[in-house]
């Protein structure tokens, strides 16, 4: 019989009895070692990076590479069939000696001094119109948006047939209320084809301006006007005190699209005033220099020197009326 | 004498195997190759212009119909983007079989080398001295054949038969010269109510070429000259050239355009002279539909564009077959392309609004069923159209040479000067070209 301290000799040996063997015992929470800092934010940044790649490999093949490859293109004299050659920067260095390209980048900047404020004014006056949500509010909004909806290009062709002298409606009805002669040709003279197509373009924007305003009216508190008008203030001073500090964001989203439209003209000049050359936006100097004439390699330099300007006078806008009461 | 036999007899079975075996390799080799164009298989693929695509898409259906081995998938290309998405798919190598291009661009083409050389098969074609002249010079290159002739989009001068005889003209007799079709239209302008003598689309640079050149070509003038890369501009001192713009400039101090001439930019040019109120319209065949449409084409006649003095021409515009080098069935392409230049089908392209481009096609028969067609068809043997790589640069893109030459001639009466801008223009335009 084994006994005391054989027993202890043989259960050394052989490890205990079988009823007597010993379960692991899992340790208590507060003993198991929580993982470090900073092997949670290598998971989660490993997490992260496997979601946000498939959008990532969008925007490589068609933002990234396009982008490189038109700088690429820019470097050469790129035609439109047969072999091209590396030039350097001699694209960009033509730039400012072509009289061409420099009357267009003039006109375009004085284009958007031109219908950027009527086209932020008509949209502010249509936001504080319809704001209060009287009845018919939601009809008109859709009125004044639709325009934006239809398109430029739509409404281009379309005035390109009523501006006709002598068949279109706008001549029928300006000589009817005696402003114009029923045979007044608006889209040959520098003049009159800005005023028509500047009132055409404030007419298609405004109600982009429109959205993006009442959107933003509708998040001010109604208290803020409530305790303004218990201060007696006017409408205007409401307006200037509350409305306008208030929407700073709202006014630079509507300004910063309408400026980086206006810089993009291209469809209401190339549709109703393309033979009037004192109208030539970069736009259009860029289509026709690279698919009239084939000289895709300098059509290409053009194109991303306004891709730097208009990056430039966006940084601008958003340093000039970014919210600075932010904490 | 049985071991004799059997050795006889394996040679008679090895002979008999070996000969079955060469006819069954014969039998699975398949047929003898077609010659090209003819017999072709597998499936051709056509790009036709959007703006031609009714032709194209009308015939390729009847092809289609009759040709079980042979199918021709018909792609259309948006408009202003022929050439470009050409271009694209030659530099990716990923070509059509087939394309319907514009022919005033088949030289850009030619001169890169990128179309197979067609010239063999062109100077086979029986009927090749019928085929438009002016369709196969642009198809021409340094001596070879790149293209050959698809259909005819052509100028011609339309005029309206019942404001001729109210004004006391004959209507069957419509202007064969400048002079003619000034007085012709101050006749007309004198009915008033809003008649016009003239229409023109004053503000569209590729239509005012299209119209005007044709009077140029029927005194065998050309404003450029030359093989492609020694080319040169005749305008200052070009008189057909300065009688072409005395006489708009004449039509538009006597004030006899209609109120839309100015500014008119090809959407609507025509709309005035369908509606019955312009007397004579300088203007496209293609027309043609719209006043069968419009149910006015009983009173309207239709002439080909005078030269200043007499004689007549027209533009050969419309399109040319070309094949890209690398195309994978060539042969079918070609097949296709001699279908579509058959009797049979040239006949059929009046009624889908288009010219033929064989005049021999034009018999008292044919004549009888098209009448207008007929006058268009015939003005086609005479016909031209500049073979250069410029003539986009300087004819038809927005504020081009031509339209400088031509706003500073007819609106501010200043030819000389014109002439002088143009001719400069031009040569700017030339050396940007590289030519």
């Amino acid at each position: 019989m084994i006994e005391g301290e054989d027993v202890a000799r043989v259960e050394e040996a052989i490890g205990p009895a079988v009823g007597e063997q010993e379960r692991p015992v899992p340790p208590r929470p507060e003993e198991v070692p929580a993982p470090s800092g900073n092997a949670l934010r290598r998971r989660a940044a490993r997490i992260g990076a496997v979601l946000v790649s498939p959008a990532c490999v969008l925007v490589g093949m068609f933002v990234v590479f396009p982008l490189g490859f038109a700088i690429y293109i820019s470097l050469t004299d790129w035609p439109l069939i047969g072999p091209y050659h590396y030039i350097g920067l001699q694209n960009y260095s033509s730039l400012f000696s072509d009289p061409q390209f420099v009357h267009a980048v003039e006109f375009t900047f004085e284009y958007t001094g031109i219908v950027t404020p009527p086209i932020f004014l008509v949209g502010y006056g249509l936001a504080v119109l319809l704001r209060a949500n009287r009845f018919g509010a939601k009809v008109f909004r859709t009125l004044f948006f639709l325009p934006f909806v239809v398109g430029l290009t739509i409404e281009s062709f379309m005035f390109a047939i009523e501006l006709q002298p002598g068949s279109g409606w706008v001549d029928w009805l300006l000589s009817k209320i005696g402003v114009a002669s029923s045979t007044q040709a608006w889209t040959v003279s520098h003049d009159r084809a800005l005023l028509m197509i500047s009132v055409i373009v404030v007419w298609f924007a405004a109600g982009l301006t429109m959205l993006i305003l009442t959107a933003g009216m509708q998040g001010i508190p109604r208290e803020l006007y409530e305790a303004a008008e218990v201060d007696g203030a006017s409408w205007w001073r409401k307006e200037l005190r509350v409305t306008l500090p208030l929407l700073r964001r709202s006014i630079a989203l509507s300004l910063i699209i309408s400026v980086i439209g206006s810089f993009l003209a291209f469809n209401q000049f190339f549709i109703l005033a393309q033979n009037n050359v004192s109208l030539e936006t970069v736009v259009e100097w860029v289509y026709q220099t690279g698919f009239s004439e084939y000289h895709l390699g300098y059509a290409t330099s053009m194109a991303l020197f306004l891709v730097v300007v208009i990056g430039l006078v966006s940084m601008g806008q958003f340093l000039l009326l970014r919210d600075t009461t932010e904490v | 004498m049985r071991r004799r036999g059997i050795p006889r007899l394996a040679s008679v079975v090895v002979i008999a195997a070996v000969a079955s075996l060469s006819y069954t390799a014969a039998a699975w080799s398949g047929p003898a190759a077609s010659p090209f164009g003819v017999n072709a298989t597998g499936t051709v693929q056509f790009w036709t212009r959007a703006a031609t695509s009714g032709l194209g898409v009308a015939l390729v259906k009847q092809f289609n119909a009759t040709h079980p081995n042979l199918k021709v998938v018909l792609s259309e290309t948006s408009p202003n983007q022929d050439t470009s998405k050409l271009a694209t798919a030659i530099r990716a190598h990923a070509v059509p079989d087939l394309v319907g291009l514009n022919d005033i661009d088949v030289p850009q083409f030619s001169r890169e080398g990128v179309l197979m050389d067609l010239t063999q098969y062109v100077d086979a074609l029986p009927y090749k001295k019928y085929l438009s002249p002016g369709h196969l010079g642009l198809a021409q290159y340094n001596g070879k054949y790149y293209g050959v002739p698809y259909l005819g989009d052509l100028s011609v001068l339309w005029y309206n038969k019942k404001l001729f005889q109210q004004a006391g003209l004959d209507p069957n007799k419509p202007p064969a010269t400048f002079a003619q079709i000034l007085s012709d239209a101050k006749a007309i302008q004198k009915l008033g109510g809003g008649i016009s003598g003239f229409a023109m689309a004053g503000n569209c640079q590729g239509c005012l070429g299209f119209v005007m050149e044709p009077s140029m070509f029927a005194v065998n003038d050309q404003l450029i000259r030359g093989p492609i890369g020694h080319q040169t501009i005749h305008i200052v001192g070009n008189k057909p050239l300065e009688q072409l713009l005395q006489l708009y400039r004449n039509l538009w101090v006597a004030k006899v355009d209609s109120p839309g001439s100015r500014t008119e930019t090809g959407p609507t040019w025509g709309n005035d002279f369908e509606q019955g109120k312009v007397g004579i319209l300088p203007g496209a065949y293609g027309f043609y539909p719209l006043m069968v449409k419009a149910g006015t084409i009983k009173d309207i006649g239709i002439a080909p564009l005078p030269g200043p003095t007499g004689k007549y021409s027209t533009f050969d515009g419309g399109d040319d077959f070309v094949i890209p080098a690398g195309a994978k069935n060539p042969s079918g392409a070609w097949e296709f392309v001699q279908w579509m230049m058959q009797k049979a089908q040239q006949v059929k392209y009046p009624s889908l609004g288009y010219t033929p481009v064989r005049t021999d096609v034009l018999t008292p028969a044919y004549r009888a069923k098209n009448p207008y067609n007929a006058v268009a068809l015939q003005a086609l043997a005479h016909g031209s159209a500049p073979v250069t790589l410029i003539y986009d640069a300087a004819f038809n893109e927005p504020n081009s040479p031509w339209f400088q030459m031509f706003t500073q001639a007819v609106y501010k009466g200043d030819i000389t000067g014109a002439m002088e801008t143009g001719q400069a223009g031009f040569e700017r335009v030339l050396k940007e070209a590289g030519d």
